[in-house]
């Protein structure tokens, strides 16, 4: 609701002050013009109905309208009879048993391949392939990577989680090649059918809005706690990002070339296989960048339905509250991440680069050098492969015990000293958890009050109102259905709660993100400052973000509130710097050349020509801050996601299904306000 | 009849690798015949009604998508091209002229119309024949050389050759000779982000030539290209056309190049073709005000030749002055004349048939020939040749 406030007096602010600047600007006509807008108008009323109905009359959703107990019962039959036909309903037995029978078989059988060729083995084959795979040869990049790849495995022997980053790293492979294949097919349909192209963007999109955590549970009553769970949620999360990545660069394709292969008489099978796909390569590559990054993300959240591996040390470690057992695993997790996204970037750039100059240069010794490479790494992986199915592993199974390094406990106590230090023991500033609860109840609480207390109507007037003046119906008629659905659950006041948080989130995020993205816009060395750390933030899985926070925080909701934000920072950052920097270059030299100021240029220039992409941040940073919120549920967030959570330890389908559909809804709503003003005439923020 | 049954015969040896090009007999008959062509842009019903519709023929294009809501790209045009001749359609940016040239080989599948590739009717072909005469009988070159990024330069020239099957070895040998032929030598294995421009054109052009085709078809290759080496460029089409003879259709929309490589151009205006004929004939005769416009900067003595300026030869001057063949350009026959001082004769076949002496040759120089006797009759030749 305070995101909604803003952009009314700011916008008038600068209408005036503008107008003395630039006399020329034609939609300069003052505050009065904006007043006289019915949008406007009516927006100014419904905050006011809204602030005496929070005042006088009573918010609740009404009884009537509250059907939750029905969708209760049903969720609950469904519950049981997915329980008691899971050994004889058909559709288990020819269709959900065999996906599940197969991923447990596949993940097992990677797991006993990784196992079988143990840690010397699995070091040496994962080195190898990463140096090949990031160029060969004796380039620096490659080397350098290759040490990453050498140090990564080596930090997981040392520190002892050895077995738990095998077993990620299996459910990893498995996940990975299941999204890419799924992706890439789903990609060809829509990228060379326009009907498919119309049916599977909104589920592409839907499917980018949607918190992973909303249907986690559905998939635990089908497959049970465990791998086959795990694998089916990690594909449906990120066989997306491939599909549309593969799509758009099948759409993008030069219509050039393909109409010089038609002209050459090529059949469809020719064209696409000499022509389509070899052209969308790049941003194949990038969607299978995209892919492994989230599955691992994924692959990391699943533990709480019982995934095992590294995100589960995580996981226990939390929820007992315990951050110095959970850092270990979590940096583990990092390293992993920092690994596959260095290693799958190396990968694309030097399928664009290397031949062509390797080529260029005719140098035979090049040539040779590279095949070479090629065929020592795939000598590599034949000879332990072969080797450690035949014999066992070369050396031991799992990284000798002598060599590893207990540090668990020393950290535990380190952490506990320092964050008791922080949390309270500064004097006169307070600490971390003083300032955390101070936020609860200043900012938090009656935030979360106010929001609970306002009528359920006003409410929904006021998004339709906001959607107006967003300049689309459609989005409108979108949010006011997903909010009544809300309702209907029986869910109101926590979904209020939870979109407290998450307002309070945004706010945070886009505040500094955008000062910190102009900052980096307007100043090389900021970026340069800046680029790795939020190289590192992006690649890092949701969950692993919970750890230092918890630590600094404790448990509670500024604890998923400051994750959320800090999650969502770095998109924003990115996207605000890029909308700045993009911005066309005729235009600031013109004003440049008026003889504006850095700050005038800013304000006048830069600004509102980087409008969409200050949109796009704004609906980015909604999408992320939703996600992480309810994820924030692990470590006592609260609302809607503590209904996940707890559905997913009872097993109980009406609690964490309605929630899940819930958090779907306020997905959706916040992500169509957000889109919309983006697209829209005239924007709602900033 | 013969010539059809012949004409399919050639069909289908040119399925074969070595003879696609069979039809040395039958050199009169064109290579490809356009009769009464239309491509609509539209809604599906009123698009495919619209050639048959009478009433509608006279309406601009404004008018025509106002009251069907259909675009004629091409409208009604006939023309034939004939071997080893260089025709060039040439008009202004949204005059069809593109759309023509696609829909030779049903790139572009045309709404109705007949035509006909060496007496085989186009139109009817189904996809697996369709794809033969674009593998092996016409090839194209493209404004934006739509070369693939991925492969060198070599596969680039060698994937017609890819697509029709050919083996590795065979195909990159016939490509290096393509790549020598038009001057890339050496450049073979980098990749097209490489190379400039007008390299890059070279490549387009190789390939284009490599599956050997009896026509290539240039849609306005040379457009985005520097002037300078866009003239490098014209003078290797005109070089390959010496040397190999093969038959050219050439989209333009520069008139320069028009008339610089084409034996005929026809002239497009909003899907029409408004004339056809040689350049000579269009500078000489220009058929409406939208010509005469249009080839108000030309260099007349450039392109006029002095059949057209001479006028008929008095007795008295029947064995004197210099002789010229009657093709001369009047630009030739000015420096003849201001060499000698006196009038010159038009020599055909040793038979005087015409003079040119000083005032003719400025009065084509200064545009006034037009009005003097020999243009009106040719003017009606023009148009009928356009309208056959």
């Amino acid at each position: 609701m305070s995101t909604t406030t803003l952009p009314q007096p700011s916008g008038e602010k600068e209408k005036e002050k503008a107008a003395p600047a630039e006399p020329a600007t034609t939609g300069v006509s003052g505050a009065r013009a904006l007043l006289a807008r019915p949008a406007v108008m009516a927006f100014g009323l419904v905050v006011v109905v809204l602030i005496v109905g929070a005042l006088a009359l009573d918010g609740n959703w009404p009884g009537a309208l509250n059907w939750s107990s029905g969708i209760k019962d049903g969720l609950d039959w469904l519950s049981n009879w997915l329980t008691d036909n899971r050994a004889t309903s058909p559709l288990f037995l020819y269709f959900l048993l065999h996906i599940s029978n197969w991923s447990e078989g596949g993940v097992d059988y990677v797991f006993t391949f990784l196992n079988n060729l143990g840690w010397l083995g699995v070091t040496a084959l994962a080195t190898a392939v990463s140096w090949y795979v990031s160029g060969a040869g004796l380039k620096v990049r490659s080397l350098r990577i290759a040490l990453l790849t050498l140090c990564t495995f080596g930090v997981f022997g040392v520190l002892g989680v050895w077995e738990y980053a095998m077993s990620t790293l299996a459910l990893m492979v498995v996940a990975v090649a299941v999204s890419a294949v799924i992706g890439v097919l789903l990609g060809l349909i829509a990228g060379l059918s326009e009907t498919g192209n119309r049916v599977l963007r909104p589920v592409f999109d839907t499917m980018q809005v949607m918190p992973a955590f909303a249907y986690l549970l559905p998939l635990v009553l089908i497959f049970g706690i465990g791998s086959p769970a795990a694998l089916v949620s990690t594909v449906i999360y990120a066989a997306p990002p491939m599909a549309r990545l593969t799509a758009l660069g099948l759409r993008g394709a030069d219509p050039a070339a393909l109409e010089a292969s038609r002209s050459l008489g090529s059949d469809p099978w020719q064209r696409l296989w000499t022509a389509r796909l070899p052209l969308a390569r790049k941003e194949m590559l990038l969607g299978l960048n995209q892919t492994i990054m989230m599955a691992l993300s994924m692959v990391v959240m699943a533990s709480v339905i019982g995934a095992g591996g590294l995100g589960d040390k995580v996981y226990q470690a939390l929820s007992k509250d315990n951050v110095g057992l959970a850092l270990i695993p979590g940096s583990c997790i990092v390293l992993i991440a920092i690994w596959l996204d260095r290693v799958t970037a190396a990968a694309g750039d030097q399928l664009d680069t290397s031949p062509g100059s390797a080529r260029t240069g005719g140098d035979a010794g090049a040539i040779a050098l590279e095949k070479l490479g090629g065929w020592f790494a795939w000598g590599v992986f034949v000879v332990f492969a072969v080797v450690g199915t035949l014999f066992g592993p070369v050396g031991e199974r799992s990284w000798p015990i002598q060599w590893t390094v207990s540090i668990s406990s020393p950290l535990t106590k380190g952490i506990e000293s320092f964050t008791h230090s922080i949390s309270d023991g500064i004097p006169v500033i307070g600490g971390t958890d003083v300032w955390a609860s101070h936020f609860t109840s200043w900012v938090l609480n009656p935030m979360r009050d106010a929001m609970q207390a306002s009528p359920w109507w006003a409410v929904l007037l006021l998004v339709a109102v906001l959607a107006w003046m967003a300049g689309s119906w459609r989005a409108g008629l979108t949010g006011v259905l997903s909010l009544a659905v809300l309702g209907a659950l029986g869910l109101w006041d926590k979904s209020m709660d939870t979109l407290s948080q998450v307002i309070v989130s945004v706010l945070c995020t886009l505040v500094v993100g955008v000062v910190i993205g102009i900052l980096a816009a307007r100043s090389r060395w900021v970026m340069r400052l800046i680029r790795p750390i939020l190289d590192v933030m992006q690649t890092m899985p949701q969950f692993v973000y919970l750890v230092p926070v918890v630590a600094l925080v404790g448990v509670g909701r500024p604890a998923a509130i400051l994750a959320a934000a800090v999650y969502a920072l770095p998109a924003v950052i990115r996207i605000t710097a890029q909308g700045l920097r993009t911005v066309d270059p005729a235009a600031m030299e013109a004003s440049r050349s008026l003889g504006s100021t850095g700050w005038q240029q800013l304000r006048q220039v830069q600004l509102p020509l980087a409008r969409p992409s200050l949109m796009l941040a704004c609906n980015q940073g909604v999408v992320l801050v939703l996600a992480m919120v309810v994820i924030g549920g692990l470590v006592g967030g609260g609302a809607l996601g503590y209904d996940v959570v707890y559905g997913l330890q009872k097993s109980d389908l009406g609690v964490g299904l309605s929630a899940g559909i819930a958090i779907v809804c306020l997905g959706l709503m916040l992500d169509r306000l957000t889109q919309s003003a983006g697209t829209g005439k005239r924007g709602g923020t900033k | 009849m013969s010539e059809t049954a012949e004409a399919t015969e050639s069909a289908a040896n040119a399925e074969s690798d070595d003879a696609p090009r069979t039809n040395e007999a039958s050199a009169d008959s064109p290579v490809i015949s356009v009769r009464n062509l239309w491509k609509v842009f539209g809604p599906k019903g009123a698009r495919m009604r619209l050639p048959h519709d009478e009433q509608v023929k006279g309406l601009s294009q404004t008018e025509l998508r106002e009251k069907t809501g259909c675009t004629a790209a091409v409208r009604d045009v006939s023309f034939d091209v004939h071997k080893s001749e260089v025709f060039v359609v040439m008009g202004l940016s949204g005059s069809g002229k593109s759309t023509l040239v696609r829909c030779l080989t049903r790139l572009i599948e045309p709404t109705a119309g007949s035509l006909d590739f060496n007496g085989q009717d186009v139109l009817s072909m189904d996809k697996d024949t369709l794809r033969e005469l674009r593998r092996h009988r016409a090839s194209m070159v493209f404004q934006n050389f739509g070369l693939l990024p991925h492969r060198t330069v070599l596969d680039n020239v060698a994937y017609g050759l890819e697509i029709q099957g050919v083996g590795k070895a065979e195909r990159r040998e016939r490509a290096a000779e393509m790549v020598t032929k038009v001057g890339l030598d050496g450049l073979g294995e980098r990749r097209p982000g490489q190379l400039s421009g007008g390299q890059q054109q070279r490549v387009g052009l190789a390939r284009a030539l490599a599956v050997d085709p009896e026509v290539l078809l240039f849609d306005e290759p040379f457009s985005a290209l520097d002037p300078l080496i866009r003239r490098d460029m014209q003078e290797e089409v005109i070089r390959l056309h010496r040397e190999e003879g093969r038959t050219m259709v050439f989209i333009t929309h520069d008139l320069s190049e028009a008339l610089r490589l084409g034996d005929r151009i026809a002239l497009m205006r909003d899907g029409e073709v408004v004339q056809l004929g040689t350049p000579e004939e269009i500078v000489a005769n220009p058929a409406d005000d939208y010509v005469r416009d249009f080839v108000r900067d030309v260099p007349r003595e450039q392109v006029i030749s002095v059949r057209r300026a001479m006028r008929k030869a008095e007795k008295t001057e029947a064995g004197k002055g210099t002789e010229l063949a009657p093709d001369t350009l009047v630009a030739d026959a000015i420096e003849a004349v201001a060499r000698s001082g006196e009038s010159a004769r038009v020599v055909e076949n040793g038979r005087t048939i015409g003079v040119v002496d000083d005032a003719r040759l400025l009065s084509v120089v200064a545009g006034l020939d037009e009005d003097a006797g020999g243009g009106r009759g040719e003017d009606g030749e023009a148009k009928e040749v356009a309208a056959v």
